[in-house]
């Protein structure tokens, strides 16, 4: 299989975005297209399967559920990318394995060869941000801006699994990384990068309470950086930050009040989609109203 | 852990080195090998900094010297890495003590001994497709949006593939 041309992608939505926040998908679409990616939607993908509880459970099946989902896109030989960072997690790290290592990917092709399919290792994983990023570059984000968001100050939140492990992601440098305070700043945003900026959402840990004084640690953080919302690139972190937010305001009484906003859902506003468009009154914590200053 | 409570927790026990044996039949169980207990993997670790239990050093060290009894159980501390990686990017030793933690979280779970939300979640994808289900209100909302509709997911083929061979 040859690797194809630059511009075109297979998307790999994933279950929690198309089913729990289909407005995100929806920003994607719309904000992606603007940009001039073209997405070939594909049938017959599963659960990516998810890096926590599935890779907990059983690697091989692991592996042998994400190289089945990778080698629907090698049919079509367009590289497959993720808008969630579970996503990018799972299938990178699958994608590179059994690239990497010739007798797990045999395995692991024996049990694909039931249903008659193959892992190729012919086409790459990327996060929608890393294509962004390399195929078109932040000018590009610019030119498709009608509404700078200017005096917008976001509060970056990269998530784990953009950038880390490295030595799979390949994508930034782990501890000091600058693509989304870069993308931010081509939409015309401030980014704040603060002192938890690089922590994790917690999703995984399966204790209550070292999550719940990380993510209240970095709200309480983001608040006191006056930041006008925190930015992010994955629905299991949004889940983290937004409803999570609303539980442990009420057990803790504290008024957080830290809108937390997906990146494609900012890009959508610069290119002049209203808020509906990319479902912001869908959030628990409310996001319409910091709009008001660079929307009015 | 001051060195001397880690002097005791390892006296109390008996070292067991068919662990590692054991864990090696695991995907990555042999990687722990590598460690020299240096603890390049500590400073960072969101858990360890949050909670004085949780330790990515002793949980390598507790896999060296085979304390299945401490490691290999629903309420274990393994349960408690949050996934992140930071260790892997710290440690000299290419270790990669996630990827160590998720071999034990196997180990776990191959005998009945991982939480039960593990098996339950995991279920899910074998019963649906998926971890996150579609509801009525997610396709309702879908359609409002301009979505394209969810076309269902091939379960069948993924309970053929997950079979052992």
């Amino acid at each position: 299989m040859t690797y194809k041309s630059i511009g075109k992608y297979i998307p790999f939505f994933g279950c929690m975005m198309t089913t729990k926040y289909p407005w995100f998908e929806a920003a994607v679409r719309k904000t992606a297209a603007k940009i001039g990616m073209e997405l070939i939607d594909i049938d017959g993908f599963t659960c990516c399967p998810d890096p926590i509880y599935y890779q907990a459970r059983d690697k091989m099946e692991w592996y042998t559920i994400a190289a089945r989902n990778i080698s629907l896109a090698e049919d079509l030989g367009y590289d497959l990318i993720t808008t969630c960072s579970g996503c990018t997690a799972t299938l990178s790290e699958v994608n590179l394995a059994l690239k990497e290592d010739p007798g797990l990917k045999a395995k692991v092709n024996e049990r694909l060869k039931k249903i008659g399919r193959e892992f190729k290792g012919s086409i790459n994983v990327r996060h929608a941000v890393t294509v962004i990023r390399d195929d078109f570059g932040f000018e590009q984000v610019t030119k498709t801006v009608t509404r700078p968001l200017e005096g917008l100050k976001v509060a970056v939140h990269y998530g784990c699994h953009l950038l880390k492990p490295s030595r799979v992601m390949r994508v930034d440098d782990p501890n000091h990384p600058t693509i989304l305070e870069n993308l931010l700043k081509a939409i015309g945003a401030e980014p704040i990068h603060h002192d938890k900026t690089m922590l994790c959402c917690g999703k995984a840990c399966m204790s209550d309470a070292i999550p719940e004084q990380m993510i209240m640690d970095i709200l309480e953080t983001i608040k006191s950086r006056e930041a006008d919302c925190m930015g992010l690139i994955c629905p299991t972190c949004f889940d983290q930050f937004d409803i999570r937010q609303i539980i442990l305001g009420r057990k803790h009484k504290k008024k957080l009040d830290v809108p937390i906003i997906y990146y494609f859902q900012l890009l959508g506003l610069a290119q002049g989609l209203n808020t509906k468009d990319v479902g912001l009154q869908m959030h628990k914590v409310k996001a319409d109203q910091i709009f008001e200053k660079v929307l009015a | 852990m001051s060195s001397d409570k880690q002097a005791q927790t390892v006296k109390k026990h008996k070292l067991n080195f068919a662990f590692r044996e054991k864990l090696g039949t695991f995907a990555e169980g042999f990687r722990h090998n590598y460690c020299y207990q240096c603890g390049a993997c500590v400073a960072d670790c969101p858990a360890s900094n949050y909670s004085k239990e949780f330790n990515p050093r002793l949980i390598i060290l507790k896999a060296l010297l085979g304390f299945e009894d401490e490691l290999i159980k629903p309420d274990s501390e393994i349960w408690s890495c949050t996934n992140c990686y930071t260790c892997s990017e710290r440690c000299p030793q290419d270790v990669r003590p996630v990827d160590v933690i998720i071999a034990l979280k196997n180990m776990c779970y191959s005998e009945g001994k991982a939480p039960e939300l593990i098996g339950h979640i995991s279920d899910t994808v074998l019963v649906t497709g998926v971890t996150t289900k579609i509801t009525s209100l997610s396709e309702r909302r879908r359609q409002e949006l301009g979505l394209p509709p969810i076309k269902g997911y091939p379960v069948d083929e993924i309970k053929k593939i997950i079979e052992a061979d």
